[in-house]
C-alpha cells in the first residue's frame, strides 16, 4: 500500500512553495518541454503535475479552516476516525504493486473519475457552509479542482484515450439521509477532505511517473516529492 | 442495530442557556467509555452498567455547526457522537421606524440584533403586518422592509413587526400618521446667479411632496473659516441671496430640506462651490526701502510685502511706482512692476523724493503707500545696544519720541550672513515703544541686527536705535587663526588680527591664552588652569575683545611650549584643541648671529676684493721680479733717514762682480759725493788676472731665482766650501755657534780690512718693505760699516770655485746674515 498522508508540519507549506518555485524555475530548462513543433503530451502532463501540487497546498489551508468550522475533535491533529459513512468516496490508497502495474490509460481514468466524484461532493459541502468566507474559499477550490479535471482530460485526449462516461443513475449526491446524523455528516466531510488530500498526493506521483515515461531518459528530471497530509 | 454504543439526544436544537442532559447506552458492559464535550472529557453519572448521563447546564452558543459531543470506548477506534445545536436567543427588533420620501412607499427599518442562524436552523425571519388595512408582507432583508402606501390616502398606519425562528417569536408595534413621517429627498440643481464681489444668489430645486405641503430648507455658507445659516421656505424652487461676501473668495453653499408642516427629518445635504468676483485691493502695500549712494547718486531699493488675500481682493497683476522729486526740478517717474515681484531697485535723479506705491488687480488699484527719501541719512550715529533673544523672539524697546511720529518701524535681516539678507520689517503704531520680533527663521548662534526707525509726519524715517543680539548664544566653535611673531628666547607675540568678533556665534567677551609648558610654573598675569584632559597650563585673560595681539613673556630659552588662543563668551569658550607648538631659541644665538654675520660678511668682502685685486696685490706685496723702484721700503728709507740713498742701476753693474763701495765712516757724505761715480768692483771670477789662483771665490746664490732653496733651511745651502775647516763647519750647525762664528768672522774681517776705509754694502734683492728692518738699518749698522752690494746673475759651479780662504770669511758671514736677519 502507498503510505498514507502524514501529519502536517510547520515548515511544510514553505517547503512546498520552494519546491514549486524550483519546478517553475526549471520548466524552461527541461528539453522535453522545449521542443518545437508538436510538443506532445509532455507539457500538459507537467502542467497537470504542477496543478496537483498547487491544489495540494491550497487544500491544506482550506481543510484547516473547514475542520475548525466543524469543531473538535475533527480539527484535532491526531483525529483518525473509522471510515464508516464515506464508503462512496473514491479511495486513493491502492496496493503499491497494483499502482505500478497500472497502464497509462487506467491510471488517468482513475484520476479523472476520482476527481469527478470528489468535485461533486465538494460542491455539496459548499452549499451547506454557513459562513460566507468559507463558501468563497470552497468555491475557489472547486474552480481549481475543475481546472485539474480539465487538465487530466487534456492529457488523456493528447494520449488518445477516451474520457470515461458516467453511468446513468450513479451521479453521486451529498444529501444527508434521514438516518444520517449531523455527527456522521461531519465525519463524512472530514473524510472527503482527507481523501481529496490523498488523491492530490497520489496524482502528483501518477503524473510524475507519466512525465518520466514521456521524456527521454537522459533528459529526465527528478522532482523531489514528499508525502503531505493534514 | 449492530452499533455497540448509542448517544442521545440526536442532533438536538436548544436555545442558549438551556440545560441539556446527554445519555449514552452501551450494549456491552464496558466501563471505560469516555465522553467529550468539544474535546473536553465530561464527568457523568452512571445510571446502570450500560447507561450513563451527563448534565449540561446553561449551554452556550459556540458555532453555527453545533457543539460536538462524542464518546469512544477504551479499546478500538469506534467513535460515536452527536451534535448539540445551541441557538442564540432571538431578540426583539429595535429602533423600528417607518417613513416616506414621496407618499408612495414607506420604508420601515429596524435593528435585527444577533443572528440566530445555525447549520440546523435558518436565521430568524421578519414579517410586517398593518392592522388597519390587514395587509401582511414577509421581509426578506433582515433589517428593512418596503410597504406600498395605499392609494386611497390612508393617513394612519399601525404596523406590527414580528421576528420568528424555530424556537421563538418576537413582535414590535408602530402607529403613526403618514404626513408626520415625511423624509424629503435631497434638493438638486443648485445654481448661483448674479455673483458679484460681495453677493451671490443661490437657487435650487426640491422633489415635490404634494401641493399641500411646504418644505423648510436650511442653507449654510462656508467661507473664510466662517459658517452662516439661513432657513428658507420652499414650495417648488428655492432661492437665497448671500450678501456681505468677501471678493475673490471661494465659498461652499449647501442646502437641505424637511417637511415644513410636520418636521420629521432633514434630507441629505446638497452642496456646491462658488467664487465671488474680484474687487480693487483695499489696503496699500506694506513698503520699506533701503537707500544707498552709488557714485554720488541715490539708489533706493524698495521692498514690499504681498497683500494678503482679504486685502488683495483678487490676483495682483502689477505694482505701480511713482517717483516725485521734492525740489520739482525733475519730472516724476512712473514705473510698473509685474507681480509677483516683491521689490525693485531704483536709481534716483535726486535723493529728495517721494515714492508712491500701489498694487493693481484686474479691477482696480489699491490706496498708495508713501515713502519719502531724503539725503540726510538721519541719526546714523546711534550707538548699538545689545539685546538678549528669548524663545518668543527679540524684545525690543525704545524711548518715546518727543516729536510727533506717525509710527515706528523695526527692520532686520533674517539671513544676516553674507550675501543674502532677506530684509524684514515691522510697522508699529505711534504709541508703541516696545515690541517682540519673532520669526521661524531665527537660528541660534546667528547675530541679528535690528534698526528701529521713527516715521515722521512727513513720512521721513529716522533711525532711533540699533540693537543686536542672538536668539540663543552658542559657544564659539572655532578659535582664531593665530600668527606667532617676534620669537625670542624669552617671549613671543601672538596675533589674530583677522578674527572678526562680529560674525561669531555669541558676543565675544575676550580671549583666553593658554600656555602649556613642561615647567608648569605660571608667571604673574596668568593663572593655572586645568583643561578637560587634566592637563595643567597657564591661562592669560584678555578682557578686551578688540585686543587681538598678546605677548607671551617670561619664557625659558630652549624650551618647548604649546599655546592656544580661544575666545570666551557668556556661554563658554572655544574648543581646547589644536594647541600650536613653539620652541624658544638659545639665549646667545641671536647675539652670536649678530656678530657672526657681519664678520663673515666682511671677510667675504675682503676675500672678494683680494681676489678681484689680486694682480695689484701681488705686484704690491710680492711681485715676481721685485722692483726696487716700486718697493715702498725705498721710499721710506729715502724720506725718513737717507734721502740720498740711491738704487743701483742694473745697467751700471758688471755681471758677476761685486761692487764695493768704500766709504769713510766719518766722511760718509763726502765719499758718497766724490766717489760714487767710480765704484770699485771686486771681481770674483778667477778669469781676472789680478787675482791669480788660489784666489778667493765667493759665490752668492740669488734665492729669488731658486725658490726651493730659499724655502729650505739656511745652513745646508750655505755655499760652504767642501774644504772648510771642520771647526768652522761644526760651529755652523747651531744658532748659538753661528752667532759666535759670525762675531768671530766679523772681527776677523775687521782685522783684515782697514777700519773705516772700506764697507761692503749689500742690498737684498728680496728686500721687503719691512718697516722694522728699515728702522734698524741705520741704527744698527755693523761697525765698521763695511758696505757691499752684490748682484749675482748666474750660478757658478762649485768645481770652478776655489776653496774659501780665510780672507773671504767676512763675505761669507754677510751671506749668513742675509739669510738669518734679512739684512
Amino acid at each position: 500500500m502507498l503510505p498514507a498522508a502524514g501529519e502536517p508540519a510547520a515548515g511544510d507549506s514553505w517547503g512546498l512553495l520552494a519546491c514549486l518555485c524550483t519546478v517553475l524555475w526549471h520548466l524552461p530548462a527541461v528539453p522535453a518541454l522545449n521542443r518545437t513543433g508538436d510538443p506532445g503530451p509532455g507539457p500538459s502532463i507537467q502542467k497537470t503535475y504542477d496543478l496537483t501540487r498547487y491544489l495540494e497546498h491550497q487544500l491544506r489551508s482550506l481543510a484547516g479552516t473547514y475542520l475548525n468550522y466543524l469543531g473538535p475533535p475533527f480539527n484535532e491533529p491526531d483525529f483518525n476516525p473509522p471510515r464508516l459513512g464515506a464508503e462512496t468516496l473514491p479511495r486513493a490508497t491502492v496496493n503499491l504493486d497494483v499502482w505500478r502495474s497500472l497502464n497509462d490509460k487506467l491510471r488517468l481514468t482513475q484520476n479523472y473519475e476520482a476527481y469527478s466524484h470528489l468535485l461533486c461532493y465538494l460542491r455539496g459541502l459548499n452549499r451547506q457552509a454557513a459562513t460566507a468566507e468559507l463558501r468563497r474559499s470552497l468555491a475557489h477550490f472547486c474552480t481549481s479542482l475543475q481546472g485539474l479535471l480539465g487538465s487530466i482530460a487534456g492529457v488523456m485526449a493528447a494520449l488518445g484515450y477516451p474520457l470515461p462516461q458516467p453511468l446513468p443513475g450513479t451521479e453521486p449526491t451529498w444529501a444527508p439521509g434521514p438516518a444520517h446524523s449531523d455527527f456522521l455528516q461531519k465525519m463524512d466531510d472530514f473524510w472527503l477532505l482527507k481523501e481529496l488530500q490523498t488523491w492530490l498526493w497520489r496524482s502528483a506521483k501518477d503524473f510524475n511517473r507519466l512525465k518520466k515515461k514521456m521524456q527521454p531518459p537522459a533528459a529526465a528530471v527528478t522532482l523531489p516529492l514528499e508525502a503531505h497530509g493534514f | 442495530g449492530q452499533d455497540p454504543l448509542f448517544i442521545f439526544p440526536k442532533d438536538k436544537l436548544v436555545e442558549e442557556g438551556s440545560n441539556v442532559t446527554i445519555c449514552y447506552v452501551s450494549k456491552s458492559h464496558q466501563n471505560n467509555i469516555s465522553c467529550y464535550l468539544e474535546g473536553v472529557r465530561m464527568q457523568g453519572e452512571q445510571l446502570d452498567p450500560n447507561v450513563s448521563v451527563f448534565n449540561l447546564n446553561h449551554v452556550a452558543f459556540i458555532r453555527e455547526t453545533g457543539t460536538n459531543i462524542y464518546c469512544k470506548p477504551g479499546q478500538g477506534d469506534g467513535i460515536k457522537g452527536t451534535v448539540l445545536f445551541v441557538s442564540k436567543v432571538l431578540q426583539e427588533p429595535k429602533d423600528f421606524s417607518c417613513e416616506t420620501q414621496d407618499f408612495m412607499t414607506l420604508n420601515c427599518t429596524w435593528d435585527p440584533g444577533s443572528d440566530t442562524g445555525l447549520l440546523k436552523q435558518l436565521s430568524q425571519s421578519y414579517t410586517l403586518f398593518e392592522s388597519f388595512s390587514g395587509k401582511k408582507t414577509l421581509c426578506k432583508p433582515k433589517s428593512w422592509c418596503l410597504w406600498q402606501v395605499a392609494p386611497e390616502s390612508q393617513d394612519m398606519y399601525n404596523f406590527t413587526l414580528t421576528a420568528e425562528n424555530y424556537l421563538r417569536k418576537r413582535s414590535v408595534h408602530l402607529l403613526f400618521n403618514l404626513t408626520h413621517r415625511v423624509h424629503p429627498m435631497a434638493p438638486f440643481n443648485i445654481l448661483f446667479k448674479n455673483v458679484s464681489a460681495t453677493s451671490a444668489t443661490m437657487t435650487w430645486k426640491v422633489h415635490s411632496i404634494g401641493k399641500y405641503y411646504t418644505l423648510l430648507c436650511q442653507v449654510e455658507l462656508y467661507g473664510e473659516g466662517k459658517v452662516t445659516q439661513h432657513n428658507v421656505s420652499v414650495k417648488v424652487d428655492g432661492a437665497h441671496l448671500f450678501s456681505g461676501l468677501e471678493p475673490d473668495t471661494e465659498y461652499l453653499a449647501q442646502v437641505r430640506c424637511a417637511n415644513g408642516d410636520y418636521f420629521w427629518k432633514w434630507s441629505e445635504w446638497t452642496h456646491q462651490n462658488f467664487t465671488t468676483a474680484e474687487a480693487a485691493p483695499s489696503e496699500a502695500p506694506d513698503v520699506w526701502r533701503n537707500v544707498k549712494t552709488v557714485q554720488g547718486r541715490c539708489v533706493v531699493t524698495l521692498f514690499w510685502k504681498p497683500l494678503s488675500k482679504p486685502q488683495a481682493h483678487g490676483k495682483i497683476l502689477f505694482y505701480n511706482i511713482v517717483i516725485e522729486y521734492l525740489d520739482r526740478t525733475s519730472v516724476s517717474e512712473v514705473l510698473s512692476i509685474p507681480a509677483p515681484a516683491s521689490g525693485t531697485e531704483l536709481p534716483l535723479n535726486q535723493c529728495s523724493s517721494q515714492i508712491r506705491i500701489t498694487a493693481s488687480n484686474s479691477v482696480g488699484t489699491s490706496p498708495a503707500s508713501v515713502l519719502v527719501v531724503s539725503r540726510e541719512p538721519g541719526n546714523e550715529e546711534v550707538e548699538e545696544e545689545r539685546v538678549k533673544g528669548t524663545e518668543d523672539g527679540f524684545p525690543l524697546s525704545w524711548n518715546p519720541q518727543p516729536r510727533h511720529v506717525t509710527g515706528y518701524l523695526v527692520e532686520w535681516c533674517e539671513q544676516p550672513r553674507d550675501p543674502p539678507c532677506d530684509l524684514q520689517w515691522k510697522n508699529l503704531g505711534p504709541n508703541v515703544t516696545s515690541t517682540v520680533v519673532s520669526s521661524d527663521a531665527f537660528r541660534p548662534g546667528v547675530r541679528y541686527n535690528f534698526r528701529i526707525y521713527g516715521i515722521s509726519t512727513e513720512r521721513v524715517p529716522y533711525l532711533l536705535a540699533r540693537k543686536t543680539g542672538y536668539s540663543q548664544e552658542l559657544a564659539p566653535s572655532d578659535n582664531p587663526q593665530v600668527v606667532m611673531t617676534n620669537l625670542t628666547s624669552h617671549s613671543f607675540t601672538l596675533s589674530w588680527k583677522n578674527y572678526s568678533t562680529e560674525s561669531q556665534t555669541s558676543f565675544i567677551q575676550g580671549y583666553h591664552v593658554y600656555l602649556k609648558s613642561k615647567a608648569g610654573r605660571c608667571h604673574s598675569g596668568s593663572e593655572k588652569a586645568v583643561l578637560s584632559d587634566d592637563v595643567v597650563c597657564c591661562k592669560y585673560k584678555i578682557d578686551n575683545p578688540e585686543q587681538k595681539t598678546f605677548v607671551v613673556e617670561n619664557l625659558q630659552p630652549e624650551s618647548f611650549y604649546e599655546f592656544l588662543v580661544t575666545p570666551y563668551t557668556s556661554v563658554g569658550e572655544g574648543p581646547h584643541d589644536a594647541f600650536a607648538k613653539v620652541t624658544t631659541p638659545d639665549e646667545y644665538s641671536p647675539t652670536l648671529i649678530r656678530i657672526l654675520l657681519p664678520t663673515v660678511f666682511c671677510i667675504l668682502l675682503i676675500m672678494i676684493t683680494c681676489y678681484l685685486k689680486s694682480q695689484w696685490m701681488k705686484e704690491k706685496c710680492y711681485p715676481d721680479i721685485p722692483d726696487p723702484y716700486k718697493s715702498s721700503v725705498l721710499s721710506l728709507i729715502k724720506s725718513k733717514e737717507n734721502p740720498h740713498l740711491t738704487i743701483m742701476n742694473i745697467k751700471d753693474c758688471v755681471p758677476d762682480s761685486i761692487e764695493v763701495l768704500n766709504k769713510q765712516e766719518g766722511t760718509r757724505k763726502s765719499l758718497t759725493e766724490t766717489e760714487s761715480t767710480k765704484p770699485t768692483y771686486l771681481y770674483l771670477l778667477p778669469t781676472e788676472k789680478r787675482y791669480s789662483s788660489p784666489g778667493p771665490c765667493i759665490c752668492f746664490e740669488n734665492f729669488t731665482y731658486n725658490q726651493a732653496a730659499s724655502d729650505s733651511a739656511s745652513c745646508g745651502h750655505v755655499p760652504v766650501p767642501p774644504k772648510a775647516p771642520p771647526s768652522q763647519l761644526g760651529l755652523l750647525t747651531s744658532p748659538e755657534n753661528l752667532l759666535k762664528a759670525l762675531e768671530k768672522n766679523y772681527m776677523n774681517s775687521l782685522g783684515e780690512i782697514p777700519a773705516g776705509e772700506t764697507s761692503l754694502n749689500y742690498v737684498s734683492q728680496l728686500a721687503s718693505p719691512m718697516s722694522g728692518d728699515m728702522s734698524n738699518l741705520p741704527t744698527n749698522p755693523p761697525e765698521p760699516a763695511l758696505c757691499s752690494e752684490y748682484k749675482m746673475q748666474m750660478a757658478i759651479p762649485l768645481g770652478l770655485a776655489s776653496p774659501p780662504s780665510s780672507g773671504s770669511s767676512s763675505l761669507s758671514s754677510i751671506t749668513l746674515l742675509d739669510e738669518g736677519e734679512h739684512y
